[in-house]
This record gives structure tokens, C-alpha cells and sequence, in this order.
């Protein structure tokens, strides 16, 4: 089966409303949960970037979060199938145990990417883009500018909290 | 591994290995260290050493967290 | 060239742009977000290098190994910070 770009493109879109989606719904950027994610949405904030949109980029460092849920779900089903999907729900889980984090958010992404990577391989794109567009996903929230990026995750998170 | 991911993950060896010479702070320092696993990991992996691979992932962090202490005395 | 390719070289170049994204970073907690992006792109590669069942572990260990390895470091750096 040939590439294609578009199958790429489509996961990353996925992907990114995914992890976007049930962050905001477990409140990541109400607060910094540890005191590494706090210092880092402080900095952004100096930097001239949102303090919300701050927060929840620390979080997503500081403790595996519905992002590494999605990308390690796409990477479950892409080796395993569902069951490896599944059991990378319980790496999560055990990660955000060891981070002090209570977990909800990082196993609930996790869970839900499974079964969409899942539905999406069976139309045929294949969970390999979904690794690739998970990969692009995060790198528009976390590596082009942390400025816009934190402000673009306030302007949804008052659309949340409303 | 093809030529492409070979040249990069190298890539980031070097940079790791450049920062961490050339970075002042050292926390900083510490950064620049984890970069040198991120580019060591894919080659062990590549030759198949799954259970080398592991225990490489989970070995570096828990020696950053002594270097950690180190640099925590050294602030205050 | 197949999905599985296409997707390796993606996450092969967002590594490295985000490898040197981290050394032209001047603010070292700034620093951190990169070093997450490229730790994504490095569990998504592994993943994509060697298809085996025991990859999914790897991978999941690398990532939680750099999570928390930042973690530390970042709250380590607010507790220096706020000490001094």
C-alpha cells in the first residue's frame, strides 16, 4: 500500500482534538499540578505567552498525559492490535503513578485513541500515520512557539470553563 | 535503519554531547544529557537489544536524579 | 515507499528539528518543552524501527523514563529558585 500524505494529515487532525479535547475536559490548565509544571507555566507567562495555555504545557511535560496516551495507544494498535492498545493503557496508568499524577486524563486518552486508531485502521489509514501525526500534533503545541501555542490553549480553555 | 534516521539520531548524539560541553547552567547541562540517550536508544534498538533498551530507558532518569542532588546542594 | 517509512521519516525530521531547537533555546525551562517533542518523535521512531511486541514496553519506559527525568528537573529548579 502506498503512502499518503493526506492519511497523515487527516490523523494529525485526529490526533490533536483528541488529546486537545480530553486535556481540557480533565481541567490540565486550571493549575500546574507539581511544581515543575507551575514554574514552567510561570515563564511562558514572562515570555508573554497565556498562563492557563502554561500550565497545561507543563503538564503535558511533567507527567504523561492524554498527549502520550494518544501516541503511545497509536503504537499499541500498530504492534498489537486492541490488546496492545490496552495494555498500554496500564504503562500509562503506571507512569502517572511514579509522576504523582492521579492519572484520569493520560488512561482516558490512552483508552479512546485505542479504539479510534482502531476504527481508522479499519478504512484503511494505517495506525503508522497516526504515530506520524501524533508526532506533528504535539510539535504544534509544544515546539514552534510557545507563546501562541500557550495563547491559543487559553482562547479553549475559556471556551471550556464558559 | 536506512541513512536518514542513522544521520539524525547521530546528529542528536552530537548535540547532546556539544550542549553538554558548552551549556553554563547545569541544569541546562542535564538537558543537554538526556538528548544523548534520545539519540543512543534508536541504535540499540535498531541491533534488537529490546532488554538493553529498557534498562538503558530506565537507568538514565534515575541517574539524573542523583546528578539532581548534587546540583540542588550546590544552588543552596 | 510505504506508510510505515513515510512515517519514520516524519518523525525522524521532527527529532531533529526539535533536537536543535533545544540547544538555540536561551531559557532553560523553556528548553523542556522541546526536549519533550523530541522524546515523542525518538518512542514514535523506535516504535517504526523494530515492530515487536516487546517495543511497546520499550517505548512506554523510554517515555516515562523522560518524563520523569523533566519533571525532576523542572521542580528541582523551581525549589533552587525559589530558595535563593
Amino acid at each position: 500500500m502506498p503512502a499518503d500524505p493526506l492519511h497523515i494529515l487527516i490523523a494529525a487532525a485526529v490526533s490533536w482534538v483528541n488529546f486537545i479535547a480530553i486535556d481540557l475536559f480533565f481541567r490540565l490548565p486550571e493549575r500546574g499540578g507539581v511544581s515543575g509544571a507551575s514554574e514552567i507555566g510561570r515563564q511562558i507567562e514572562a515570555g508573554g505567552g497565556a498562563l492557563p495555555g502554561g500550565y497545561m504545557m507543563g503538564n503535558i511535560v511533567s507527567s504523561p498525559d492524554a498527549s502520550a496516551g494518544t501516541l503511545l495507544a497509536a503504537c499499541g494498535v500498530f504492534i498489537a492490535g486492541v490488546p496492545g492498545g490496552l495494555l498500554t493503557a496500564l504503562l500509562v496508568y503506571l507512569g502517572n503513578r511514579v509522576c504523582h499524577d492521579p492519572g484520569y486524563a493520560g488512561t482516558t486518552g490512552c483508552i479512546t485513541a485505542t479504539f479510534i486508531v482502531y476504527g481508522f485502521s479499519l478504512i484503511g489509514i494505517s495506525p503508522a500515520s497516526f504515530i506520524a501525526g501524533m508526532v506533528i500534533a504535539i510539535l504544534t503545541i509544544q515546539g514552534i512557539s510557545s507563546v501562541h501555542a500557550s495563547r491559543l490553549l487559553a482562547t479553549l480553555w475559556g471556551w471550556r470553563r464558559a | 535503519m536506512n541513512l536518514l534516521p542513522m544521520l539524525v539520531f547521530g546528529l542528536l548524539v552530537v548535540l547532546g554531547t556539544g550542549g553538554t560541553i558548552l551549556e553554563r547552567d547545569p541544569f541546562a547541562k542535564l538537558i543537554s544529557l538526556s538528548l544523548i540517550a534520545a539519540g543512543v536508544i534508536p541504535f540499540v534498538v535498531d541491533r534488537g537489544y529490546l532488554d538493553v533498551a529498557i534498562a538503558l530507558a530506565l537507568i538514565v532518569p534515575l541517574s539524573t536524579f542523583f546528578l539532581l542532588m548534587a546540583c540542588r546542594r550546590d544552588r543552596t | 515507499m510505504t506508510p510505515e517509512e513515510a512515517a519514520l521519516t516524519v518523525c525522524v525530521v521532527v527529532a531533529a528539528y526539535a533536537g536543535i531547537r533545544v540547544l538555540l533555546e536561551r531559557n532553560t525551562v523553556k528548553k523542556l518543552p522541546f526536549l519533550n517533542v523530541c522524546s515523542f518523535a525518538v518512542a514514535g521512531s523506535i516504535v517504526l524501527i523494530l515492530p515487536h511486541p516487546l517495543t511497546i514496553i520499550a517505548a512506554a519506559a523510554y517515555f516515562i523514563g523522560t518524563t520523569l527525568e523533566s519533571n525532576a528537573i523542572a521542580s528541582t529548579y523551581a525549589g533552587g529558585i525559589r530558595e535563593e
